[in-house]
């Protein structure tokens, strides 16, 4: 038999992929990056990057950086002006003060409560999730490790975990707060894309999500330029520019990846792909048990968010601007969704850098006509139409807005986080029910991308919980 | 002349847990502020001849073990099968559940070959999954946050029994725990009737429609239900709901408990942290060493005591405690039974229930209007005809028709009027005309009710017909409130056993029963 050139063969260049191959690497293994794209994406990251991969890695040696800006956010006011919030609590309390006393008095309070629950949720994502039916002493031990940890947090916090997870965020909020603005801007966190509006249950765990890796009082996930300094980062090989799939001999062993177009395989006894679940696992459906594939279709993706991206040379007058006026706001923008429909008025978030300003727009449910230019025009002219308000700058540029609707953006449904963040679909519910250990029904094939716990918009946490698993389960050879 | 305990509330977790005490010997009485027990499981005559189950309308929930300690046969009850559900569809067709599983098989073969495969193994499924969930009905929450031996042991029994139950059903449950009714069926099922028709039993009672998260568990609770053994089955009492108030008051009454009606309590007495007794609305001041309230929390909590009776924070929690009622109840009496376009004529469909859902966007576009304050202008339906089974029911040749309404929320826009119950009543009588054209002109008398109503009614706070919802963060440990799921309150000798504690809900009686099994074992 001859011996494979490497230990393991990553697909995918992407920060998981590229975290979980240098883990690999600094192990000692051989290990090969297929990446599809020919060049890498310049483009920030935005997501926790847990301190453990930062250090590990070294990577602020070799020059990542986080972008903080602040305020954090800004949001438009019903009666003009902006609420402006700020990193420094103090400021953003006197900000709310000015359009409600009450809320500005129990925003710290909040805010302790809310960082307090994302550091449970930070430290269950550094490590694969807890394996519930595993009769292994040493899982046992580990999971009542973390109940212990738990109840060590105090009832308050016990209490707040049962109840606040299961909520929607508009149920948290109309809790703490009276302020349309304050809630809009809190509330479009809660449904960062999914397919559910702001008085669904399960948003408030999506907000919390969304805010590990963020100081106290800042709702708006860390921005990075981890990416971009991973594909820099020397020790492991990359292969650009080639499509690469999983291959399996006759007798259904894993053999190592296929590249394409010329269909050479290059051989290894471990791949890792870290593409989201449905594609990785598609060409292998024929061979793998029934019921898994059919989890593996279950597994809801759903896309909802368009992309734009606008070129603007010159200042603007904010950093990152909310236009979501109030909870409210955000169910009616979910009704059209509901119904396969675009929102008429959606919920816009605008983010200035570098020359360009990025656009999220939700919600755009994914369809197959996204293509279609009715219906870009439609959509361009409802995000004018929203933001103008506004920014009145934007309507003479309205021509200049590219948008990528979800089926354009090249993501399975064109679901960023490969496959939705609710309560079915998290922890040891990821990517399907009873393998979420980043292992697969084919021996030797792991999955370490954003549909793998914790999901995404944490940035290689699960690149760093794979290679982790793999190093303990396989040999070197 | 005092009690042992008095319990407040004469509908049917009040009257369980009063004949359970007696039943132990405690002397106890019953105090109801309408002039019948029953609360919301009532039968009263509304119209000469006609008698309606005026709320609540199915039975099925009620738990064995309550029909056999009490012997609830020998005290009257009788439950009449419900044999099928008829989904009436906008195209002309129909989709129909008979008794003869056979023929529901061959019924839904006719719209989809697949999900008749798949109709056994999800309800295999879902008759397991409803047995796993059995026992924490009967179980007292322990809490998660103690750390006192007695709640460790049952948490940790509770972990054995889930993991116990093997990967893949354990993952079933989660899902069922957190997913929405439609993306849960949506996994099983392609008929979109089907999907609507199943999913609708996890929208009612609740603020939800059956794209929200949530609904799954509602559905679940749905199927607890046993009549004789049987799961999943749901049926009628004879002579109404309010035949088994009756039933548990009369066996109440053989144990020797006292029960008055027309007694509205006022308030609750406490001294130095400790109930006393009760005052009526008419004065009269009764002593005894356990109050029991079966109301809801929030009636239980902010009306019968003084806030400064209890803890700031748990009177926070109570206050938070979601109601937000969505249901509404449209009674009439009719000279003849509907005709439906997809089923004409007058037949067996009409033993069973009528579900107006015909669409999963149908239902959840009755919630959108819900969402922003209005009825539904095209409600969701439930629809029965007791006197087809039960013909004591209407005068002969006559029927009564109980149509159970979703949505109808509490705080509706500007408010509930005369003017606005009618038209909700109207938008409720048209959708029904939709698919039995001329069944208005049949309507002899008609009875509409709001959740205002039935909050006016039946006392349950925003019409709630849960007492409470039942979502995700309000059950279990959390139902009505943290460290305070266990039927006891910060004030000692003051219980509650209402639907609002856990397991909540429909015509179960298991809270009343286990409010009382707490209270006896706190008087050892």
């Amino acid at each position: 038999m001859t011996q494979s050139r490497y230990d393991a063969i990553v697909i995918g260049a992407g920060v998981n992929g590229l975290v979980a191959a240098h883990y690999l690497a600094r192990a000692g293994r051989r290990v090969l990056v297929v990446e599809r794209e020919a060049n890498p994406n310049p483009s920030f990251d935005i997501g926790w990057v847990p301190p453990q991969v930062v250090r590990d890695l070294d990577l602020e040696r070799h020059g990542m950086r986080f972008t903080e800006s602040d305020p954090w956010i800004a949001a438009p006011l019903e009666g003009g002006g902006r609420l402006e919030l700020s990193r420094d609590l103090d400021r953003s309390v006197e900000a709310i003060r000015r359009i409600s006393p009450a809320d500005a008095a129990q925003w710290p309070d909040f805010c302790t409560r809310m960082r307090r629950l994302a550091a449970v949720l930070e430290r269950l994502y550094v490590v694969p999730p807890p394996d519930i039916e595993s009769r292994d002493p040493r899982e046992l031990a580990r999971i009542a490790g973390l109940g212990l940890y738990v109840r060590r947090l105090g009832k308050q916090t016990i209490i707040d975990l049962a109840r606040v997870l299961p909520m929607s965020i508009a149920e948290l909020l109309d809790d703490w707060f009276e302020s349309d603005a304050l809630k809009g801007i809190l509330g479009a966190v809660g449904v960062w894309h999914l397919k559910q509006g702001p008085r669904s249950g399960g948003t408030a765990f999506n907000f919390l999500h969304h805010h590990v890796g963020s100081p106290i009082g800042v709702f708006r996930p860390p921005v990075s330029n981890i990416g971009s300094v991973l594909s820099d980062l020397p020790g492991i090989e990359v292969l650009r520019g080639q499509e690469a799939v999983a291959t399996h001999g006759p007798d259904g062993r894993l053999i190592g990846v296929m590249v394409g177009p010329s269909g050479d395989t290059i051989e290894a006894p471990v791949v890792v792909s870290s593409e989201d679940p449905r594609s990785a696992l598609e060409h292998l459906k024929p061979i793998l048990d029934p019921e898994f594939v059919r989890a593996v279709d279950n597994i809801k993706y759903r896309g909802v968010v368009a992309r734009g991206t606008l070129v603007w040379q010159g200042p603007t007058s904010f950093t990152n601007l909310c236009v979501a006026p109030s909870l409210e706001y955000l169910e009616r923008a979910y009704d059209a969704a509901k119904y396969g429909r675009d929102s008429e008025r959606p919920y816009v978030e605008l983010r200035a850098e570098d020359g360009r300003i990025d656009v999220h727009v939700q919600y755009v449910p994914f369809r197959h006509d996204d293509s279609n230019p009715d219906r870009q025009r439609t959509l361009r002219a409802a995000v004018v139409a929203v933001v103008a308000p506004h920014v009145p700058e934007i309507k003479t540029a309205e021509s200049r807005l590219v948008l990528q609707c979800p089926d354009q953006l090249d993501l399975t449904e064109g679901h960023l986080y490969h496959g939705e963040l609710t309560l079915d679909q998290i922890l040891f519910m990821r990517p399907v029910p009873g393998w979420s250990r980043y292992r697969t029904p084919l021996d030797g094939l792991y999955l370490c991308g954003a549909g793998t716990h914790p999901g995404g918009g944490i940035a290689g946490a699960a690149g760093r919980n794979a290679a982790r698993v793999i190093l303990k389960e396989t040999k070197r050879s | 002349m005092g009690y042992d305990a008095i319990v407040i509330g004469g509908g049917h977790n009040g009257l369980v847990t009063a004949a359970y005490l007696a039943r132990a010997g405690k002397k106890v009485l019953v105090l109801e502020r309408r002039p019948r027990v029953g609360g919301a499981a009532v039968t009263e005559e509304i119209f000469p001849g006609f008698k309606f189950s005026m709320f609540s309308y199915v039975v099925s929930l009620l738990r064995p073990e309550i029909i056999r300690d009490l012997d609830l046969p020998r005290h009257g009850l009788h439950i009449l099968p419900l044999e099928s559900t008829v989904t009436p569809m906008e195209n002309g067709d129909y989709l129909a559940a008979w008794a003869d599983h056979d023929e529901t098989r061959r019924e839904l073969y006719r719209h989809s070959p697949r999900d008749a495969e798949a109709y056994d193994e999800y309800g295999r499924l879902m008759h397991f999954m409803a047995q796993a969930v059995k026992p924490i009905l009967g179980m007292v929450p322990p809490d998660p946050t103690s750390f006192a031996p007695g709640d460790l042991v049952s948490l940790l029994k509770l972990g054995k029994h889930f993991r116990g139950l093997g990967g893949e059903r354990l993952h079933a449950l989660v899902k069922l725990m957190t997913m929405s009714s439609a993306d849960f069926l949506d996994e099983w099922f392609e008929t979109d009737v089907l999907k609507a028709t199943k999913s609708a039993s996890g929208i009612i009672g609740t603020f939800l429609g059956p794209r929200s998260p949530g609904t799954a568990y509602v559905l679940l609770h749905h199927y607890m239900g046993e009549l004789d053994g049987v799961f999943r089955a749901w049926g009628f009492a004879k002579g109404g709901t309010g035949a088994v108030s009756e039933a548990i008051a009369s066996a109440a009454r053989v144990f020797g408990a006292e029960i008055r009606c027309d007694a509205s309590v006022a308030r609750v007495n406490v001294k130095d942290g400790r109930v006393t007794g009760v005052v009526l609305e008419n004065g009269d001041d009764l002593a005894a060493d356990i109050v029991v309230s079966s109301l809801d929390p929030r009636r239980t909590f902010l009306q019968l005591l003084e806030p400064n009776e209890l803890p700031p924070e748990f009177v926070a929690d109570i206050k938070r405690f979601k109601f937000r009622g969505s249901s509404g109840k449209v009674n009439l009496a009719l000279d003849a039974l509907p005709s439906l376009t997809c089923m004409p004529g007058v037949g067996r469909q009409h033993r069973g229930a009528f579900s107006i859902s015909p669409s999963l966007d149908y239902v959840e576009q009755a919630y959108d209007d819900a969402k922003y304050g209005e009825f539904s202008r095209r409600p969701y339906m439930d629809i029965v005809f007791p006197s087809m089974i039960d013909p004591g029911m209407a005068p002969p040749g006559k029927h009564v028709m109980s149509i159970f309404v979703q949505y109808a929320p509490y705080h509706l826009n500007g408010g509930w009027t005369d003017a606005k119950r009618e038209a909700f009543g109207d938008a409720v009588v048209n959708a029904v005309e939709c698919f039995a054209p001329g069944f208005k002109s049949h309507i002899l008398h008609r009875q509409v009710l709001t959740p205002l109503d039935i909050e006016r009614i039946t006392g349950l706070s925003e019409g709630n017909i849960f007492a409470g919802e039942l979502a995700l963060h309000q059950l279990f440990f959390l139902r009505p409130a943290p460290g305070w799921a266990k039927f006891a309150t910060p004030v000692r000798g003051f219980y509650q056993s209402g639907s609002g504690t856990h397991p909540g809900g429909g015509i179960m009686g298991a809270s009343g029963r286990l409010a009382a099994f707490r209270i006896l074992k706190d008087g050892r």
